[in-house]
């Protein structure tokens, strides 16, 4: 009997689960149909202004900000769970809808405290300018054990979450989340999510960059990018409630 | 004050992002055995299946 029998009987496994979806594309499409590093980072560029023109008008008018989340996160599920492929027209529309939300909430803890806005977007950015940095010298190695780490903090995180809008609707939610909770315990939690959120800029600069690597077809690009931003509106969110934790000790 | 700081910081922030994030990782990051292998085929050559004729193997209990 043959050594690899199965192998030569039945050839290499086809199962998508296996395949992994990318794998026939991978390297096969022309040079200027390829993912590239220069196109993931200027779509960040174009999301991050329609973010900031969002912002603009939500912070003009904070009635949006509501409706800005829902429609913002339809279009987030939309593009992760339907068409990764539609990602160039979904991801502005996503940036646009987040921007008028984050306006909105931006303008009441501006309203709270004094200069808050300011200091949580250089913060967002500095952590985001220093992780690539660290990322890009090889610093900060992501492996699949660090990728199951941030996975696995993330879910307890959405747990976390989850659990506390529900506790909402019988009186009251985690008091630990309040931003007016300025208690050492509850500071502690908003930095260590502040510290897997920025953690995840990690897996999504890898994410893009081995699909520059592999050749990924353009639409990646788009795709790389709003993930980014995904991660950047959360960090940005968690930071500002990190900020309003510890004004209010 | 405050506020200069921090669009300071943020407008040097972008101005490094969008610099760094075009350039290429270093090798160190990318010449790792132990990267995240999302898109598979990664390390072929280290493949555990031997390419080439299979061989036939007897059992002991012919001879």
């Amino acid at each position: 009997m043959s050594k690899h029998s199965a192998l030569n009987r039945f050839g290499r496994s086809s199962n998508p689960a296996f395949t992994r979806g990318f794998q026939d594309n991978v390297g096969s499409l022309p040079l200027s149909e390829r993912m590239t590093l220069d196109g993931a980072v200027n779509k960040t560029g174009i999301l991050l202004s329609l973010c900031f023109g969002g912002a603009f008008i939500g912070w003009n008018i904070p009635a949006l900000a509501v409706p800005g989340a829902i429609i913002g996160f339809i279009l987030a599920m939309v593009t992760i769970f339907r068409s990764k492929e539609k990602a160039g027209s979904t991801a502005p529309l996503y940036a646009l809808a987040q921007g008028i939300f984050l306006g909105g909430i931006t303008l009441m803890y501006e309203n709270a405290f004094d200069g808050i806005a300011i200091q949580a977007i250089g913060l967002t950015f500095g952590i985001l300018a220093s992780l690539l940095l660290c990322y890009k010298s090889g610093y900060i190695k992501p492996t699949e054990n660090f990728r199951l780490m941030i996975v696995a903090g993330i879910g307890g995180i959405l747990i976390l979450y989850l659990a506390s809008f529900v506790m909402s609707f019988f009186g009251g939610g985690l008091s630990l989340l309040s931003p007016t909770n300025g208690s050492l315990m509850s500071i502690g939690l908003s930095f260590g999510i502040v510290c897997f959120a920025s953690l995840s800029l990690v897996l999504d600069f890898d994410f893009i960059e081995e699909g520059a690597e592999k050749g990924l077809p353009k639409y990646m690009e788009w795709y790389g990018a709003f993930s980014l931003m995904i991660t950047l509106i959360w960090l940005y969110l968690e930071i500002l409630r990190l900020l309003a934790k510890m004004r209010s000790r | 004050m405050n506020t200069i700081i921090f669009s300071v910081l943020a407008i040097f922030s972008l101005y490094v992002f969008f610099k760094l994030g075009k350039v290429k990782a270093s090798s160190k990051q990318l010449n790792r055995n132990n990267r995240i292998n999302r898109f598979g085929n990664r390390n072929n050559d280290e493949s555990n299946i031997i390419e080439g004729e299979s061989e036939e193997v007897k059992d002991e209990n012919d001879n």
